[in-house]
């Protein structure tokens, strides 16, 4: 044997130790959960076995490897505690003494006997199950059992049921096994096992139906102040001390099941754990003017759900809510070791990868602050918009924008301090950030501010600001970086546009071509359109005469005297490789030939200057266009046509084509 | 186009690898000195450019055809007015491109 395992480990723990800090054996992984990845393991102190749960926080031991079926494992925090009557032990920090070892002993699981589901004989389990604890640990150091063990061991996998069965059920088996036991008692180790055994639960329990009737022992002893991060929900007993960091509203809600009010704060202790903390209704009377922000509580008692990571963004995947026999108590005095705040500041250079509505703390100088303006919301209500710069060391500056009150407290006072020629920093906790505009950063309800805070990172950037961080370029992440034109402008050719079949896919395809327009059709360039409103928009439909002067719209079905006049362009516009029809509307339309529809329709059919017209039309000629199109693939009666729409149409701007194509020259690849 | 007497595209930095050579740049005008036009190249390096200017008067950039007879002065033959607005960066990185790995591509 290569280690010897803690002699009494597992029974020790169950026992209600927690300073053993034993040397166990991993018999078994298994992952847990489906919402949650967490991992249950088997531990073997050589002799007896017993579940225990892995801390999330110790995941990565698992994925890496490096706690295994047979690793050796010391395990340094942990608790056993009860949930849904079993006996379980939470891990929460443990150490890898050897990461591969074969089985050592013949453990067997610890009889916590609170389990058990059916009995198959009541009466004589119960002095059964008594010898069966003893025989059980006896067990521990003789191999003449070894013939039953396979069976144990297999069943100890088998489910929820606990290994204690099949030790009753080859009690029952009769005399033969009887005769093993005077053996097996004679082999017991000293007193150390059953000196435990009043922590242990007797090992009987009544059937399902009476369970809610059995004796259970109520432990009145003040529950063991546990890191926040070791909080989870198969855990009875905890108390955590913590600083609250953060307090929301009291919101009231109105929902399906009635009326009601909820309010939530942020813990932070000592070991950075984070977690929210939940209220509602009678629990909100009771603790919200309990609650301050900055003083450190002892909390207990108190359930934990899975956390709403839509509205909160700490890390911890657990929420607590607290209940009716929940306890908060303010610790009167000051406890240094927690912070008053715990931030995890990131260079804004990493906004500028980050994904849409992640969240980010940062830290800058505010170098510039908008006015507040408001801003109309889509549900109507009207809120408050500032936005101000921050730059950091990374070369980046970005756009933090305030929203709602954020405007008026902290961006009133960060306006005042820039106006009168300071650069504060500014710590944003919990900033969300957006992609509109290239990056930029949001406030949301869980955002926190803190202009100029006491913390070293806020010197830092200082030091660094007044070294000459001042003076340094530094590259805005938000709008102005997406600079000539929008960021999905993608050139084309027209040869392109031809041989890489655009448009024949559901959505159609976007090209920006630069190009000369070759040819105008003129014989019919526009249409009369119905300029009657509906809605917001004009009707813009085809009208007819509708007999005598007037105009009939069969959409609107009204008339009226004077129609609009709207472009419907036919264009060939040619580049350097081919030659292309396009469709120009109204607005495109207008941009190509520099004037109104009607103006043109009007010089044409009712002034009949041809000369005009014509000198119009050929001004246009071999001019240089930006065209923007949009290329989708139609049916046209039984034939497949691409079309090609001129959404916009701008003159080329010589000086932005020449920095475009020099641009290009810089990026052909060289052989 | 005339290709019987090309001219080299040059900034201030270039002038002085093509002395005694045809060269061609715009110049900003910044002002006249005893007969000569003091100007500022695409990369703004001071130039002075000699010979007798149009009768027009001078834009604001004009382009200059002429023999490089020093390391900062251009004898100019051709006057052509460019205008008030003219994108000096773009027409800088040109003169690199004709004096770089793309010089067989300019005459």
């Amino acid at each position: 044997m290569p280690v010897n395992l803690t002699p009494n480990a597992i029974a020790t723990i169950n026992g209600g130790d927690v300073n053993l800090k034993p040397l166990v054996q991993v018999l078994d992984i298994k992952q847990m959960g489906s919402a949650q990845e967490r991992f249950r393991i088997l531990v073997s102190d050589s002799v007896l076995t017993q579940h225990a749960m892995l801390g999330t926080q110790l995941n990565d031991r698992v994925k890496t490897g490096l706690v295994k079926k047979g690793s050796v494992i010391q395990l340094i925090d942990y608790i056993c505690s009860e949930v849904q009557k079993r006996k379980i032990i939470v891990v929460l920090n443990l150490e890898t003494i050897i990461p591969d070892c074969e089985i050592i002993g013949n453990p067997k699981m610890f009889p916590d006997a609170t389990a058990h589901k059916t009995l198959p004989n009541t009466n004589s389990v119960q002095p059964a199950g008594v010898v069966g604890y003893n025989n059980l640990s006896s067990q521990s150091h003789g191999n003449n059992m070894s013939s039953i063990q396979p069976a144990l061991s297999s069943q100890n996998h088998g489910g929820n049921v606990q290994s204690f069965r099949p030790t009753l059920s080859t009690l029952n088996q009769g005399s033969n096994m009887q005769s093993f036991r005077p053996a097996l008692s004679a082999q017991t180790h000293g007193n150390d096992v059953q000196s435990f055994r009043p922590t242990v639960q007797p090992p009987y329990q009544p059937p399902p139906s009476y369970r809610n009737h059995g004796a259970v022992m109520k432990n009145e002893a003040p529950a063991r102040i546990i890191p926040i991060n070791a909080l989870n929900p198969y855990q009875g007993r905890w108390a955590i001390k913590a600083r609250v960091t953060a307090k929301g509203d009291l919101r009231r809600y109105n929902n399906a099941r009635g009326d009601g009010k909820v309010f939530s704060f942020d813990l932070l202790d000592s070991d950075g754990g984070e977690i929210r903390v939940t209220c509602f209704n009678a629990v909100v009377d009771r603790f919200y003017d309990v609650i301050e922000v900055g003083r450190v509580y002892l909390i207990s008692k108190g359930s934990l759900k899975p956390a709403q990571k839509n509205f909160n963004h700490l890390k911890n995947e657990w929420e607590i809510f607290l209940e009716a026999t929940s306890t908060v108590d303010l610790c009167p005095e000051e406890d240094g070791s927690i912070p008053q705040q715990q931030f995890s500041f990131k260079p804004i250079s990493e906004i500028e990868t980050a994904e849409n509505n992640s969240i980010f703390d940062i830290i800058g100088v505010v170098i510039s602050v908008n006015p507040s303006v408001p801003i109309l919301r889509k549900n109507g209500m009207e809120t408050q918009r500032r936005i101000l710069n921050l730059k950091d060391g990374s070369g980046r500056t970005v756009e933090l924008t305030l929203w709602g009150d954020f405007c008026n407290k902290e961006g009133q006072k960060l306006q005042e301090m820039v106006d009168s020629g300071s650069f504060p920093v500014l710590a944003v906790k919990a900033g969300k950030v957006s992609d509109f505009n290239g990056k930029s950063l949001g406030t949301i309800s869980s955002t926190q501010l803190f202009i100029n805070p006491d913390i070293p990172e806020a010197r830092d950037v200082k030091d660094w600001f007044d070294r000459g961080g001042h003076d340094v370029a530094s590259v805005s992440i938000s709008r102005d970086c997406v600079s000539g034109g929008p960021k999905n402008e993608i050139r084309k050719t027209v040869s392109q546009i031809k041989h890489a079949g655009l448009g024949r896919s559901d959505k159609p395809d976007w090209a920006t071509v630069r190009a000369s327009i070759s040819f105008i059709k003129t014989d019919t360039f526009c249409y009369t359109a119905c300029p009657l409103m509906i809605g917001d928009r004009q009707c813009n439909k085809k009208v007819t005469r509708s007999g005598n002067s007037r105009w009939q719209c069969d959409r609107c079905n009204q008339e009226f005297d004077e129609c609009d006049y709207r472009y419907l362009l036919q264009v060939q516009i040619q580049d350097h490789t081919g030659l292309t029809w396009v469709t120009a509307f109204q607005e495109s339309g207008e941009e190509i030939l520099g004037c109104p529809a009607k103006e043109l329709y009007l010089l044409k059919y009712e002034l009949r200057d041809d000369t005009r017209f014509a000198d119009i039309i050929r001004s246009r000629l071999f001019c240089q266009y930006l065209f923007r199109l949009k290329i989708k693939e139609e049916m046209y009666g039984d034939e497949q046509r691409v079309k090609i729409t001129v959404i916009k149409a701008d003159k080329v701007n010589y000086s932005s084509e020449s920095r475009y194509m020099l641009d290009l020259i810089s990026k052909v690849r060289r052989y | 186009m005339d290709t019987s007497k090309p001219a080299i595209f040059v900034n201030g930095a270039l002038l002085p690898m093509h002395v005694r050579k045809r060269v061609r740049t715009v110049i900003q005008v910044m002002g006249s000195d005893r007969g000569a036009v003091v100007g500022k190249s695409p990369d703004d390096l001071q130039l002075v450019v000699k010979g007798s200017p149009p009768s027009a008067p001078l834009t604001n950039f004009v382009e200059v055809i002429g023999i490089a007879d020093s390391e900062k002065s251009i004898q100019a033959e051709t006057w052509t007015n460019f205008g008030d607005a003219f994108d000096t960066y773009s027409y800088n990185q040109l003169c690199q491109l004709a004096n770089g790995e793309y010089q067989h591509l300019f005459l």
